[in-house]
């Protein structure tokens, strides 16, 4: 081959690969609209895709689990709240390997937080977990997901307190563990207990996404603590001068306030028209932010 | 051109003679089985299970005749010595290699039509019936067959320069990456490190796409599936056999075969 014919194959190839490129970017926007989110998972059944998975499951459910990730990723990314496609491939995972502990730790964040953080189906969780109790019974960390996932999700303050107690009789638990469970099987709910318990998921997750979630989660207990102090502050006002307050600036000009409290990314709080204290509307906070009890 | 038709019609001859086209039976036997079966253990989704069922057994053969049968259409002639019986011939390299894609694909089209009334037949026997929406079906077998030209232009581009192990293996996993290149593109950044994310974009758009061309879901469910996406993935194809083939075409012609 002559130089001309090896510049005209190089300029070829990638003339050839900017058109595979532009004409991929067309496929995209087409394939979008023909797309159904069921067709990622269209076998449900994990014992099926385990058979048919031969003796690569665990190599399958790797893969799975990427796709759990990136499923996920998506979602959060498209801020879209329809997370029903995370049980189905979760549970095709825990069954393909349930060994993989990543799965348990996930899934019990997610599946269990309410929305618009997760799927909102606690129970799904404690099902998920309790099949991984039966396949590693040895990780006490499977009876600390499921403690969580009863006391945050569930509100149930004694199987909550069961759970980490019996988590705690592993020698290798974390040493609170059992103080946790007599804590909260006495007490129920407390601000300090569910700090407590996120800051160390928050100190001791290798997941990513989970770590981002606690910080999440932190941020929003320390802005629902404020949000109670400054209504209290409101209602001072109130008796003070005999109507609620508007705006923030009256409570730091009548000396209630030093100053304009901002929430843990450094947006200030704001006072709705009724007078009581809100997240800023431009802070992300505010998209995790479920109006009503504090919770997890 | 007439020597490429030429040596795709041996090409097409050949493989008729090498009994490929038995597999034909298989799929038949397949089809039968699963359309008297179906109505017994499924419900409601008896449709759906035929056309994914046969989809994926159109599929599955084809790529095993692509990716077997292509890999040895070089080095076969080279083994047994025909090639250079052929190329003594007035017939050049590049027309060689063209001819016996041509050759393998149109193996693979008279394959692919004959499973694809298979199916058709035992969605009929199923269904009682054929209506417009199953012409998804059609056009799902239609990109099957791009993605098994595709298939045969890679097998062949690496039959040229290595050995037919080495060429089943770079071609199967070229296809399997090729499988997973919408998740290599849609890395949230949140999930992975942003260089490897980068790369990982990067390459996507390098590598055949193979799920352009996956639409059994739509299929089974009687989804439309637009005009436009037809056009672009026929061109897509048509491109990407083009380059691989130039490529291909540029190796054999450099080849010593001494």
């Amino acid at each position: 081959m002559s130089l001309k014919s090896y510049i005209a194959l190089f300029l070829f190839v990638l003339l050839g690969f900017a058109g595979v490129w532009r004409l991929q970017k067309c496929i995209d926007a087409q394939q979008s609209a023909v797309a159904n989110e069921d067709d990622q998972v269209m076998l449900r059944s994990s014992k099926l895709v385990k058979g048919l998975s031969l003796e690569y499951a665990p190599l399958v459910a790797d893969i799975y689990w990427t796709r759990v990730v990136q499923y996920f990723g998506n979602k959060q990314a498209g801020k879209q709240l329809d997370l029903r496609l995370l049980w189905p491939l979760l549970d095709v995972t825990s069954v393909l390997d349930p060994h993989l502990m990543p799965v348990y730790d996930f899934g019990s964040t997610f599946l269990s937080d309410a929305p618009p953080r997760g799927a909102g189906r606690p129970d799904l969780a404690v099902e998920l977990i309790e099949r991984g109790l039966r396949a590693n019974p040895d990780e006490w960390r499977l009876y600390y997901d499921l403690g969580f996932v009863y006391y945050f999700d569930m509100k149930d303050y004694a199987k909550a307190s069961e759970a980490l107690y019996e988590g705690s009789k592993n020698p290798k638990a974390l040493i609170w563990m059992k103080t946790m469970a007599a804590k909260i099987a006495a007490e129920g709910n407390s601000p300090e207990t569910s700090n407590f318990l996120w800051q160390d998921v928050y100190n001791t997750t290798k997941d990513a996404l989970v770590k981002q979630n606690a910080l999440r989660h932190l941020q929003l207990l320390r802005a629902e603590e404020d949000l109670k102090q400054i209504d209290a502050l409101a209602d001072e006002y109130q008796k003070r001068f005999g109507r609620r307050p508007v705006r923030m600036r009256e409570l730091v000009q009548s000396g209630l306030l030093r100053g304009e409290p901002v929430d843990g990314l450094g947006y200030p709080y704001i006072l709705s028209e009724d007078g009581k204290a809100e997240l800023n509307l431009k802070t992300p906070l505010r998209d995790k932010w479920i109006k009503a009890p504090a919770s997890k | 051109m007439t020597r490429v038709g030429t040596v795709a019609l041996n090409t097409f001859r050949e493989a008729v003679r090498d009994r490929v086209l038995y597999n034909l039976v298989f799929f038949a036997l397949v089809m039968m089985a699963a359309a008297i079966l179906v109505g017994q253990i499924s419900v409601n989704i008896e449709q759906i299970v035929i056309v994914t069922l046969g989809l994926s057994a159109i599929s599955i053969i084809g790529l095993l005749i692509s990716l077997f049968i292509g890999v040895g259409l070089v080095s076969k002639e080279i083994d047994k010595r025909t090639l250079y019986a052929l190329l003594a011939k007035p017939l050049r390299r590049w027309e060689f290699i063209l001819g016996k894609f041509a050759g393998l694909s149109l193996t693979l089209a008279v394959n692919t039509v004959a499973m694809s009334a298979g199916l058709f037949l035992a969605l009929f026997y199923v269904k009682h019936s054929i209506e417009r929406a199953d012409t998804a079906v059609l056009v799902a077998v239609y990109f099957i067959l791009l993605k098994l030209a595709l298939v045969v232009a890679l097998a062949m581009l690496f039959s040229c320069f290595t050995t037919p192990l080495l060429a089943i293996l770079f071609t199967a996993g070229l296809y399997i990456a090729g499988l997973f290149v919408h998740e290599m593109r849609n890395m949230q950044p949140n999930t992975i490190d942003p260089a490897l994310g980068g790369f990982l974009r990067g390459i996507s758009y390098v590598l055949p796409n193979f799920e352009n061309f996956d639409v059994m879901g739509a299929a089974a469910h009687g989804r439309v599936i637009s005009g436009m996406l037809i056009a672009q993935n026929t061109v897509y194809a048509a491109l990407y056999c083009a380059i691989v083939l130039a490529v291909a075409m540029a190796i054999f012609s450099q080849r010593n075969l001494k």
